[in-house]
């Protein structure tokens, strides 16, 4: 008799394709009655009547108690409501400004939308600056919105930045692995030289360091370690390190 | 019938001591002129002069008047209005779509501001609202679903199924049990179909 957990415990680290599905029956204890499991499905699984269907290609991760999603790989972003993205600044018309995050449609970013904006205090944003927002609607229906300021009308770290230093584009996982609590890319980087580093959800990283070539080194350590291990990330680090001291 | 005569708009049908002026013509130095393009047609009033008019069609088209129910199709949907197709006047298909506009302060009755056309309608979905005006001659039909009978009658989840509604503002998907916000209309129960 298979439990719910039982099913998705014995795939946990393995590669899904689309397609995969999970069918389960009901425990039942010994007096007859059935127990009931909760479980959470997180992105890349959907629920289809008694069954659980994958929908990405990736592999299933697991997070206590009963959280389970597929973790997939993909370049493409898709605009998602309440994620920071940097954006440029592609067109200004009237009250608003279009916004180029990388999605199928322009984001839309109102002139009143950053900290301290009013009607007379217009925010000094030219085409072809960098912002650091975050959604407020975002689906596929409408067309995307932007904000710079957080529900209290402060900027928290938002709005125009980036006079110097390098825009780059990553893969969205490595973005993930790079906003975690404890990033362990991040911890090695620090160790080489000091830089500023701004991660956009959308796949995109602007960094600026002293010169330029630590800039370039920077940037460069950063794409590789898409597809490195841990191992091999640290041992490149060290040589890096010691080779530019 | 007789083969019925085409005319344009500026046509000169006949002068007024033939026949009545009736729909899609006009009068002008004593002749009656024709304004639309279309079929034109001749009724014998009995004592009276005939009365001649252009149709567009020989069936005359029922269009949408102001507080008419009609049924409508979601295309497009904005921040600030959502764009419908009207489908049905009343229960009689209509032969082109005329195009109609829902306002965001004309979705609810209540708490007008805090409406969310996201919330409300989707793409897609089969709406009942009212018209409220015509619009000018750049500008669709205004329409409101701000009643309780008025609103979202048929929608498809994101997975593909024809949802249920389960309360005025929410509606579940059957297959994947997900809920969707929608602004649902409380259809009379002589109406529905089990």
């Amino acid at each position: 008799m298979d439990t719910i957990h039982a099913c998705f415990k014995e795939k946990i680290g393995e590669v899904l394709l689309p397609g995969d599905v999970f069918s389960f029956r009901l425990p039942e204890s010994g007096d007859g009655s059935i127990k009931s499991e909760k479980i959470i499905c997180g992105p890349g699984l959907r629920r289809n009547g008694e069954e659980v269907r994958v929908c990405k290609s990736g592999i299933l991760r697991h997070k206590q108690p009963n959280m389970y999603w597929i973790d997939s790989q993909q370049r493409r972003y898709v605009p998602a409501k309440g994620e920071s993205v940097i954006g440029i600044v592609t067109t200004k018309s009237g009250d608003v400004f279009k916004v180029d995050v990388g999605g199928s449609e322009q984001a839309s970013l109102s002139y009143l939308a950053f900290e301290g904006a009013t009607k007379r205090n217009r925010p000094n944003v030219q085409v072809g600056d960098l912002v650091y927002g975050q959604f407020t609607i975002a689906n596929k229906d409408m067309e995307p919105e932007l904000v710079c300021i957080d529900s209290c009308g402060r900027a928290n770290g938002m709005g125009v930045f980036g006079a110097d230093g390098l825009l780059f584009k990553v893969s969205l996982g490595l973005v993930r692995r790079l906003l975690a609590p404890q990033s362990e890319i991040i911890k090695d980087l620090e160790k080489i030289f000091p830089f500023e580093l701004v991660v956009g959800m959308n796949g995109r990283v602007w960094v600026k360091a002293k010169t330029v070539q630590q800039t370039l080194i920077v940037t460069n350590l950063l794409e590789t370690s898409e597809n490195m291990t841990s191992q091999q990330r640290q041992t490149l680090f060290k040589r890096v390190a010691e080779g530019s001291l | 019938m007789s083969p019925m005569k085409l005319c344009v708009p500026g046509e000169r049908l006949c002068s007024t001591e033939d026949c009545i002026p009736g729909n899609g013509t006009y009068l002008r130095h004593g002749s009656i002129f024709a304004s639309l393009a279309g079929y034109v047609l001749r009724k014998n009033e009995g004592e009276e002069l005939p009365v001649i008019s252009v149709v567009r069609e020989t069936e005359a088209q029922l269009l949408p008047d102001v507080g008419a129910i009609v049924t409508c199709k979601v295309t497009s949907i904005n921040p600030r209005f959502a764009k419908v197709h009207i489908l049905y006047v009343g229960s009689t298909p209509l032969k082109d779509r005329f195009r109609g506009t829902i306002r965001r302060e004309d979705v609810r009755a209540t708490e007008k501001d805090k409406v969310e056309t996201y919330k409300s309608f989707r793409p897609g979905d089969i709406v009942l609202a009212k018209v409220i005006s015509l619009g000018d001659v750049q500008s669709n039909y205004l329409l409101t679903t701000a009643e309780n009978e008025l609103g979202v009658v048929v929608a498809h989840s994101e997975a593909g199924a024809q949802m249920v509604p389960i309360s005025w503002c929410e509606m579940q998907c059957p297959r994947t049990h997900a809920k969707e916000f929608r602004k649902v209309a409380r259809v009379q129960p002589e109406y529905l179909q089990a």
